[in-house]
């Protein structure tokens, strides 16, 4: 949305029954009641979304990162009324959205990808057969969709039952499909990603890597590029990769090739999201391009306005993502009411947030909150900014991940750029909050007190005012 | 009025005077309170060092302090004589809330079951996530608090589990 006010667009938001207070309903030029809290009765209703667009004369529909932005049927819907789709067409999303020819692409373009099954499974004594063909330790992948949901470690096969059980029924929630993709687990790798953006005249680039491998249950937490253990020459071949791939499938507008890196620099290609990232910002900060503006132009039919040569890539940008979950239990969502939120500012901060004071979080939606994204010219001053922006932030009234994320930035193995996708695993199951100085734990115990006098003053003030109704009644 | 006051792992011993000044740990502390927004932010100096304190939640107390999330548990002296005189209640049962609304997706366990700390209680899902609530100590299920495929409020008892005897 501010994009589009950059390019002097206006913009059309829709929302949910809970949602009339969120900011996005604010932020719009206009803003239609599409159905209840329920995903499927507003957010996934792709149908009345096309109808609120037609009926606002919106000339076109851009998905965002969530709901339907990886739905090939709501993009063909959309391109059958006669509106613009904001990202790759039906036919690629098909193709590049269902794991399997995912894979099939990616092989038939020279890039390698980890074993496993080449269709997905249905039912758990096929899976069982595929998992002894394949080889433990291994990873339950939901066919249907991505973002981490339904995805499941098996290290041995008497898991295999349970991590079944929990794979097809949280993809029969989230993308009503209980197909599942049976792979072989890399282990100690890096989750890196390759920004990629194509023009509908065939050109394509890409735009650098974020590595994502900070993650609990398969969902990113931090991102940054460029990656901090990734050299010029891996560099390269995940980009060569990236866009070989994202040409096999005629891709167009900004999609993201994922990628796991072994020790060896060895990789395989993951899978295609074919739509813009919660993590994009950080490529945004040190390209100093605007992808949501690219989005639009390319969406318009215009051309690729700079060629791969031209991009520059300057210091480094990482994102922290600010979730509504308990760090300290296991990352346990809860929603709950806003009492105060103060924000970071200053040099190199950047703010991507849902955040006000009096505001509900739902329960309904995913637990995102907010976006830190620091940048800096280099990886070290982009780190301190971080820690100071994360110091600077209030959140009351609900636990976020924010603790979470102070621990890492000043931890040594994350300073040194030292991790993979087990770091979480390794390095936060027994942290501990820090300890308080001398001073600021009397200061903290003095506000503690001036607190609990107040409320005890409160409930006297109330047993006293119904001690004199209680009196008055007496007297009647 | 004295209170006890825990911060974290630390205790220390908070005294007002009628007259508005506070003693910590029986030594006059010159604290300067200033409340920044009501009810929510305050800025404290003691001595010079400044340091900004934020209420995120209460029940229990938890407290923002330059960045840092810390419980506070506030006992007044009268609450400090009357756990003194009921002496340590131990051995409590425990109770597992839902942490917030959801739908209990699977119970795992059994009336009369023996768990040991750690082991998964029941799966609850909550924004379109599945989480599974494990026990926070060893012990029996006394009691099962809702049914499979119920929907329940953040807060509504789920488990309950008598920890085992020692002795």
């Amino acid at each position: 949305m501010r994009t589009c006010r950059d390019l002097g667009l206006r913009t059309v938001a829709v929302y949910s029954d809970i949602d009339r207070a969120a900011p996005h309903v604010r932020f719009a030029d206009a803003a239609y009641l599409i159905g209840g809290a329920a995903p499927a009765e507003s957010y996934l209703n792709g149908d009345r979304i096309i109808a609120v667009a037609k009926r606002s004369g919106a000339g076109a529909i851009h998905p965002g990162y969530g709901f339907l932005s990886e739905n090939a049927g709501f993009a063909q819907a959309v391109a059958e009324s006669g509106l613009i789709f904001v990202g790759p067409d039906a036919a690629v999303q098909r193709a590049l959205g269902e794991k399997t020819s995912a894979r099939r692409i990616a092989r038939d373009a020279g890039v390698p990808v980890a074993p496993g099954t080449p269709d997905p499974v249905s039912d758990e004594g096929a899976a069982r057969e595929a998992a002894e063909r394949i080889g433990y330790p291994l990873l339950l992948k939901p066919a249907g969709g991505g973002g981490g949901k339904g995805m499941r470690v098996v290290r041995s096969a008497d898991e295999l039952a349970a991590a079944w059980r929990g794979s097809t029924g949280e993809a029969t929630t989230a993308f009503g499909d209980a197909r599942i993709l049976i792979e072989r687990l890399i282990t100690n790798a890096r989750h890196i990603e390759v920004q990629v953006i194509a023009d509908q005249q065939g050109n394509v680039v890409w735009l650098g890597e974020r590595d994502c491998s900070i993650q609990r249950r398969h969902q990113k937490l931090i991102e940054e590029t460029p990656g901090p253990s990734v050299t010029a020459e891996l560099r390269a071949r995940l980009g060569e990769s990236a866009v070989r791939i994202a040409r096999a499938a005629g891709y167009t507008s900004a999609g993201t090739a994922e990628f796991l890196v072994s020790p060896d620099e060895s990789f395989a290609f993951l899978e295609m999201n074919t739509r813009l990232q919660v993590e994009h910002p950080v490529t945004e900060l040190v390209t100093g391009l605007d992808l949501v503006a690219l989005q639009l132009q390319i969406a318009a039919g215009e051309r690729l306005p700079f060629g791969q040569e031209e991009i520059r890539r300057d210091g480094v940008a990482i994102e922290l993502r600010i979730t509504a979950e308990d760090p300290y239990a296991g990352f346990l969502p809860a929603g709950g009411r806003l009492t105060f939120v103060r924000e970071p500012l200053g040099p190199g901060v950047r703010v991507d947030s849902a955040l006000a004071a009096g505001l509900t979080v739902p329960n309904e939606y995913d637990p995102l909150l907010a976006k830190i994204i620091v940048s800096g010219p280099t990886r070290l001053i982009a780190i301190a900014r971080a820690r100071r922006a994360v110091r600077e932030t209030i959140i009351a009234g609900l636990p976020t991940a924010l603790p979470f994320h102070a621990h890492v930035l000043a931890e040594p193995d994350f300073v040194a750029g030292r991790y993979d996708t087990d770091y979480v695993a390794t390095h936060w199951s027994d942290a501990r909050p820090p300890d308080l100085n001398d001073t600021a734990a009397q200061a903290a115990a003095l506000i503690a007190v001036g607190l609990q006098r107040r409320t005890a003053a409160a409930a006297d003030a109330a047993a006293s005012a119904w001690t004199r109704a209680a009196r008055l009644d007496a007297r009647r | 009025m004295r209170y006890e006051v825990r911060i974290a792992d630390t205790l220390l011993r908070v005294e007002t005077t009628a007259d508005g000044r506070a003693l910590v740990d029986d030594a006059v502390v010159a604290a300067v309170v200033t409340e920044v927004v009501a009810g929510a932010l305050w800025s404290v100096t003691i001595d010079g060092a400044a340091h900004e304190i934020a209420l995120l939640g209460r029940d229990p107390l938890r407290l923002w302090v330059d960045g840092i999330e810390t419980r506070a548990d506030v006992a007044d002296e009268r609450a400090v004589a009357a756990a003194r005189r009921g002496g340590r209640k131990a051995g409590g049962r425990v109770e597992v809330r839902a942490p917030m609304p959801g739908l209990l997706k699977a119970i795992h366990v059994v009336e009369g079951a023996r768990v040991e700390a750690g082991a998964p209680l029941v799966t609850l899902e909550a924004m379109k996530m599945e989480n599974e609530l494990r026990a926070p100590q060893a012990g029996t299920v006394t009691k099962l608090g809702a049914g499979v495929g119920a929907t329940v409020d953040g807060g509504t008892l789920l488990v309950v589990i008598a920890p085992d005897t020692r002795g």
